[in-house]
């Protein structure tokens, strides 16, 4: 390949007099390099020339480099000439053929504008004095403290619904541009309903709020669906997405892990009681350890245990550590935006974040343990202290009784081995009395041979003084376990003894140990180490972790949330890069929105329905989709807001949006999951094709998606072909892919035929047969609006033909136009699930 | 079709590796593209293009790092852990210690099992070819291209058990969750094919490998790089077939409505990447249909070519079968085939603790005619040229009995054979050894990212600079692991 920046170095140097006048004008003084400067080298430049990649040996994030230039030596950047800087030229693309960037847009005449008055003011990045990794950290924009920052004054007034439009007019205004005018009252309803409780609204709703639509009962309709069960259906499902949630282990046998969906349960129930974020935060990390515990913060606590686990490693020290780090990453990137994982081998490359941070927080882990009888998980009772102590001290006693009972029978049993009346051979004997430590492989043998003949042959002999004792015993153990009864039981990974030390592993690896790591938080987080002081069994570390993640000191928590919240509303995150707020994810589009945001949301009691209802009430939130001719070319990505975004609803809301277009969603809300049915194809990938799925009846299956059985080995189709989020790790956003295989599971799938089958008997019972109220009802019931007059044109004619075409095929005897309407309708409702814009609302 | 140009490694798809996890729009825009590059020199073409700022798509054609031969691989995975010491990699050692206990200090074997004792091969072991190479009984047929293999006999993995072997195997990594070698070749260099999917994964009859989906998951990658789950028989693809009591003039007509509605519906909305990406998929979707159904119509093929792959004979017929749909889905451009025998557990698959001789005699006695097959097709037809044939399986096995007259072998992670031929390979060959009697590999051990490095290596990718960004990591399928087996290539 050539390389073309070294040939526009010779090319440069004439090009740069002749063409200075050609330049977009510089932009007045005065120009804030972190602001406005570095958003456009780091969305624009750094790909190709920053820490990771240099093409032609150029890098433009480090003063030094840029000045330096590329390969040829010749500088990028000339501080005090902005018209000779090479950068300035190739971007004003002087030379049409050696035009920066290579791939996207051109840089706007305001952008090169910026980055001229940024060379001409000294080309000064904003690098603090000390540049270690930790002071470096006190630079990132995410570790510093939210500030309030004041609302903006804007010329347009009218179009302030509350101050979230302020800050986006604010921008939009400094670019001279508009805000696009609201979605219509039918798109707004059905995406209000679709954001909120991720189901259309019925014709009945549709009919009733159409009627007196207006901004304030947009607003009231808010506050309605927050109040709906669906609500903690729609966003629990975005939390699980976050805590990579799926109810089995995967690997060989891919075991159900025991109770797990009272941990999604859990999760529903708390976002439908507006439960605060902070305490949320607390009972999934340290539920066992709150002073208030109870069975729900116990269950809570399944967000330890949530990952894949393989019960037969090839290396358990390995493994345990493997273990650990499932837990530290999920942690880090739920909580606090962060990505840890790579602080296990080394040093994170870009983020402060040592290897010392990662294993000590590894230490505030360390207690955990999980509960199992060999390969089998076994779940673990729930309950508040008084009553997981009395069970424990129950089930203490009971295990006394129970080896008293043991002695007596083992005792009997040696007794007779030795009297000679156990009617077993002799060699037998010897070797069942033999220590089974000492045993020799021959004795090994006739012990295993023997014993269970031994048992059964010494129970018959029992003595009925010896028999009445252990009766007696017995009907203790009853009256022991009556009195106290048996908890509910959580799926979630315990602390009973002191965490043992942890050390610093040598590329991650658990046979090479290095230095003890002791418990702390991320240093370049913290002025000072909180005190991890142990309280009964637990170490208290992880209520340390919880209490500072939950604390509103914490730079990251409040951002992070808001950030995923508005990401679900809107479309994109204020940071795109919603699980990464470290040095290698994205700026914020509107740094200051997102801090008044973080801001009010803990001012408001980490309410998420506050939140709701503070994002949807704007006007930012109501603006229509249709692009705008300059900005959408200008803006590609609409990052400045200047409209809403299209996104391809997720898997759980297409398939919840059929059921209940269809009228076969089942309300029923919790309990454990159920499993609908996939194609029997789809299970020949399968090691156990036979004994994996059993399928619950049409009822059951036709619940909410999120009640869907989610088997790591056994994804279901229709959902993974639909983007279903990575099920391993925390997943910050779902991928948007349009593949064939979409379109062949949502065309020719069972799924998607039969609900075409329900919504067709559907309309045919409640609209008649007129076929135009058949249209109209398909629509409303789909797609929440009317047909257009073109679109009901295209329908009938449709029906007819097909009705036509259908009649003209079958023999005379089996001609039925009753039977052939039906058929038609069927196929049209089968079109409308199709549709673009059912799967993306307006 | 391919260029000799040297070209440099652009960042994923030339954007930024953020942008391209936005990425949305999928694939079959990109198709598109790849109607019109693929006509005639569409590197040159492609390159052009990606000048000009077209957008990038997620399964277009990318160029590799440097160039190559490769284009296809055809993955052979004997599921269950054949056995090297029965196989490719003699031990007459252990016909000197037939039947003595093994006394040695490597560890190996599954669950606590006895190590046993020291078992001969029951196959007889021949030297191959003009190169000599030792193949044993078991594969008389594939025995024919001992010039055409390499034989790797020095290759170990990290663990003892199927299912975090298979995924290793596939994945490079014992913990689920990683995107597979079919998914970061459809993820480096892009389709072939129009209306094919990239990857295509062809089961057992008798079940999946251990792992499940694991095995062939895209991972922290969009679906679109991952595998497709291709029966051999039928409807190859999940819900190809138009609906039971659809006719297909009825499924044109309902599909011309919906494209129809769909296309006005982006009158206004023409910059809207997504909704045009997703009008195309329907069309993709009912090309493929017919595309599909007509690559496992082996009906096509003639009398002899059927009968070579041994599609008439009851043992040979399923992975017969397989291998021929094989060619035919690289003749349609798919760039990455993986083809299992064996399925379920035990004695389904190659994982011979009962009895590995009966074990091995069965399995090997289906998989050897189909596979000499293929290599002789692919020769006959020059797709030999540009296709890179993989054998293996998750493991090896011991060169130990599990116990005095109990023939069966079990799992031996440290030492086991591999073999690879065609595109860039040098054949004729063993590399590396184990040890007098097959426990561990001592003489060049490689690790299974070893393997990856050399199969990305010969599909002209670096395995250093093939990364995905992914939370805060630059993931490789190798890991911070992975040496090319340079003794390997041509």
């Amino acid at each position: 390949m050539f390389h073309w920046l070294g040939v526009s170095l010779i090319f440069s140097v004439t090009a740069a007099v002749a063409g200075s006048r050609d330049l977009p004008p510089p932009a007045p003084a005065g120009v804030d390099f972190s602001e406005q400067v570095e958003p456009i080298l780091r969305d624009r430049c750094y790909a190709c020339h920053g820490a990771t990649v240099q093409m032609n040996g150029l890098r433009l994030d480090e003063r030094g480099h840029a000045l330096k230039g590329g390969d040829s030596g010749h500088p990028s950047v000339i501080p005090g000439d902005s018209a000779r800087s090479l950068l300035i030229q190739t971007v004003a693309g002087l030379d049409p053929d050696r035009l920066m960037p290579k791939t996207g847009d051109r840089l706007t005449p305001e952008e090169i504008g910026l980055l001229r008055a940024w060379i001409d003011a000294g080309a000064e990045y904003a690098e603090s004095a000390d540049s270690s990794p930790l002071a470096k950290a006190k630079d990132h924009w995410s570790f510093q403290p939210p500030t309030s920052p004041p609302v903006p004054v804007v010329k347009n007034t009218e179009w302030i619904r509350n101050p979230i439009d302020a800050f986006v007019l604010a921008r939009l205004e400094g670019r001279g541009w508009k805000p696009s005018p609201p979605a219509g009252d039918e798109a707004l309803l059905r995406r209000m309903h679709l954001d909120l409780v991720g189901l259309p609204p019925t014709p009945q709703e549709q009919h009733e709020f159409l009627k007196e639509a207006s901004p304030e009962a947009f607003d009231r309709l808010i506050e309605e669906l927050l109040d709906r069960p669906g609500y903690g259906e729609r966003w629990g499902r975005h939390w699980l997405d976050v805590v990579r949630y799926a109810e089995t282990n995967g690997y060989e046998r891919d075991a159900t892990k025991p109770e797990v969906w009272k941990y999604r349960d859990y999760v529903i129930r708390s976002l439908n009681q507006d439960k605060p974020y902070d305490r949320f935060i607390l009972e999934q990390l340290a539920g066992d350890e709150l002073e208030d515990a109870t069975a729900e913060t116990h269950v809570a606590m399944g967000f330890n245990r949530l990952g894949p686990w393989d019960d037969e490693p090839a290396d358990f020290d390995q493994d345990r550590f493997d273990q650990l780090d499932d837990v530290v990453r999920t942690t880090s990137e739920a909580f606090l935006g962060l990505t840890m994982g790579c602080a296990r081998c080394h040093d994170h490359k870009f983020d402060p974040l040592t290897q010392q941070d990662y294993y000590g927080m590894v230490a505030l882990f360390n207690g955990l343990r999980r509960s199992q009888t060999g390969r089998r998980e076994v779940s673990l009772p729930v309950g508040d202290h008084t009553q997981m102590t009395r069970q424990s001290e129950r089930d203490e006693r009971i295990k006394e009784l129970e080896a008293k009972i043991d002695k007596l029978r083992e005792d009997f049993r040696i007794d007779r081995l030795r009297s000679g009346q156990s009617g077993l051979p002799a060699k037998a004997v010897a070797a069942l009395l033999e220590d089974i430590r000492k045993r020799t492989e021959e004795q090994k043998e006739l012990a295993r041979q023997y014993s269970t003949e031994m048992i059964a042959k010494t129970a018959e002999a029992l003595p009925p003084e010896l028999v009445g004792r252990i009766a007696g015993l017995e009907a203790e153990i009853a009256r022991v376990r009556r009195s106290v009864p048996d908890l509910d039981r959580g799926y979630y990974l315990y602390e009973s003894k002191p965490p043992e030390v942890v050390h610093v592993l040598m590329r991650g690896r658990a046979a090479s140990p290095g230095d003890v790591a002791v418990p702390a938080l991320p240093a370049a987080l913290v002025s000072s180490q909180p005190p991890f002081s142990a309280k009964g069994n637990s170490s208290g570390r992880r209520l340390a972790l919880a209490r500072w993640i939950a604390s509103p000191e914490n730079p990251l928590t409040a951002r992070v949330l808001v950030n995923r919240v508005w990401q679900q509303h809107l479309g994109q995150g204020l940071v795109r890069s919603a699980g990464d707020f470290g040095s290698m994810g994205d700026r914020p589009s509107h740094p200051q929105l997102l801090d008044w945001l973080a801001s009010r949301f803990i001012e408001e009691g980490w309410s998420f329905k506050k939140l709701h209802t503070l994002i949807m009430t704007s006007n930012t939130y109501r603006m229509g989709k249709k692009p705008v001719a300059g900005y959408l070319e200008a803006d590609p990505e609409n990052r400045f807001l200047w409209r809403a975004h299209y996104r391809r609803l997720e898997a759980e809301a297409i398939r919840d949006s059929m059921l209940a277009a269809s009228g076969q969603l089942n309300r029923k809300m919790y309990g454990p999951s159920m499993v609908p049915p996939i194609p029997e194809a789809a299970l020949e990938g399968h090691p156990d094709p036979d004994k994996i799925w059993y399928t619950s009846d049409p009822r059951e299956a036709s619940r909410r998606t999120v009640y869907a059985f989610i088997k790591r080995s056994m994804l279901i189709p229709m959902l993974e072909v639909l983007d279903l989020c990575d099920t391993t790790r925390s997943s910050a956003q779902r991928p948007v892919t349009s593949i064939a295989p979409q379109a062949l599971t949502l065309f020719n799938g069972d799924f998607a035929n039969e609900q075409a089958f329900h919504l067709a008997r559907r309309v045919l019972e409640e609209a008649g047969p007129d076929l135009a109220q058949q249209v109209d009802l398909v629509y409303r019931l789909a797609l929440a609006r009317g047909p257009t007059p073109d679109e009901h044109r295209e329908m009938v004619d449709f029906l007819n033909q097909e009705t036509e075409a259908h009649l003209w095929e079958v023999s005379a005897r089996n001609r039925n136009r009753l039977v052939a309407r039906e058929k038609s309708l069927v196929q049209l409702c089968r079109v409308v699930f199709n549709l673009n814009e059912f799967v993306y609302p307006n | 079709m391919q260029t000799k140009r040297f070209t440099r490694n652009n960042p994923p798809c030339g954007r930024t590796r953020r942008e391209f996890l936005w990425e949305t729009g999928g694939g079959f825009a990109g198709l598109a593209l790849i109607d019109l590059l693929s006509t005639d020199g569409f590197f040159g073409r492609l390159n052009a293009a990606s000048v000009d700022g077209a957008p990038p798509e997620l399964l277009a054609p990318k160029l590799p790092h440097f160039p190559t031969r490769a284009k296809h691989v055809i993955f052979f995975f004997m599921n269950g852990g054949p056995s090297h010491v029965d196989l490719f990699d003699p031990k007459p050692a252990l016909t000197r210690y037939n039947g003595t206990p093994y006394k040695g200090k490597v560890k190996v074997g599954s669950n606590n099992r006895p190590i046993g004792y020291l078992m001969q091969s029951p196959f007889e072991f021949k030297k191959h070819g003009q190169s000599g190479l030792e193949i044993s009984s078991v594969y008389p047929h594939v025995s024919r291209f001992a010039d055409d293999l390499c034989v790797i006999r020095s290759l170990y993995t990290d663990t003892a058990a199927h299912a975090s072997g298979n995924i290793q195997m596939n994945t490079g990594n014992v913990i689920i969750g990683r995107p597979s070698l079919g998914s970061w070749l459809s993820y480096g260099l892009g389709t072939l094919g129009n209306d094919l999917p990239s990857f295509v994964v062809m089961t057992d009859p008798r079940g999946g490998p251990i792992g499940g989906t694991s095995n062939w998951t895209a991972g922290f990658m969009p679906a679109a790089y991952q595998g497709t789950l291709f029966r051999s028989k039928g409807n190859p693809l999940l819900n190809l077939a138009t609906p039971e009591d659809v006719s297909e003039r009825t499924q044109r007509h309902s599909l011309n409505l919906l494209q129809r509605l769909n296309r006005k519906h982006l009158k206004g909305r023409e910059q809207e990447s997504e909704l045009a990406a997703r009008i195309h998929s329907y069309e993709l979707a009912y090309r493929m249909q017919t595309t599909a159904a007509d690559v496992v119509d082996v009906e096509q093929e003639s009398e002899q070519t059927r009968e070579m792959y041994g599609l008439n004979n009851r043992l040979t017929a399923d992975y017969g079968r397989k291998c021929l749909i094989a060619r035919r889905l690289i003749e349609k451009g798919v760039r990455f085939v993986q083809l299992y025998s064996g399925g379920g557990h035990g004695p389904e698959t190659w994982d011979g603790h009962v009895d590995c001789i009966k074990n091995h005699s069965l399995h090997g006695y289906e998989t050897d005619q189909p596979m000499a097959a293929l290599i002789e097709d692919l020769k006959r037809t020059g797709l030999w040229e540009e296709t890179l044939l993989i054998w293996g399986g998750e493991f090896g096995r011991t060169p130990t009995s599990e116990g005095v007259g109990k023939p069966g072998r079990d799992h031996n992670w440290l030492g086991f054979s591999m073999w690879l031929a065609g595109a860039g390979v040098k054949g004729g060959q063993a590399i590396g050894a184990t040890d007098e009697l097959g426990f561990e590999a001592v003489e060049d051990p490689y690790h299974v990212s070893d393997l990856h490095a050399t199969v990305l290596h010969l599909m002209g990718l670096d395995h250093t600079k093939l990364t995905y960004f992914y939370h805060g990591l630059e993931e490789r399928l190798t890991g911070q692991r992975g040496q090319v087996i340079e003794g390997a290539l041509a």
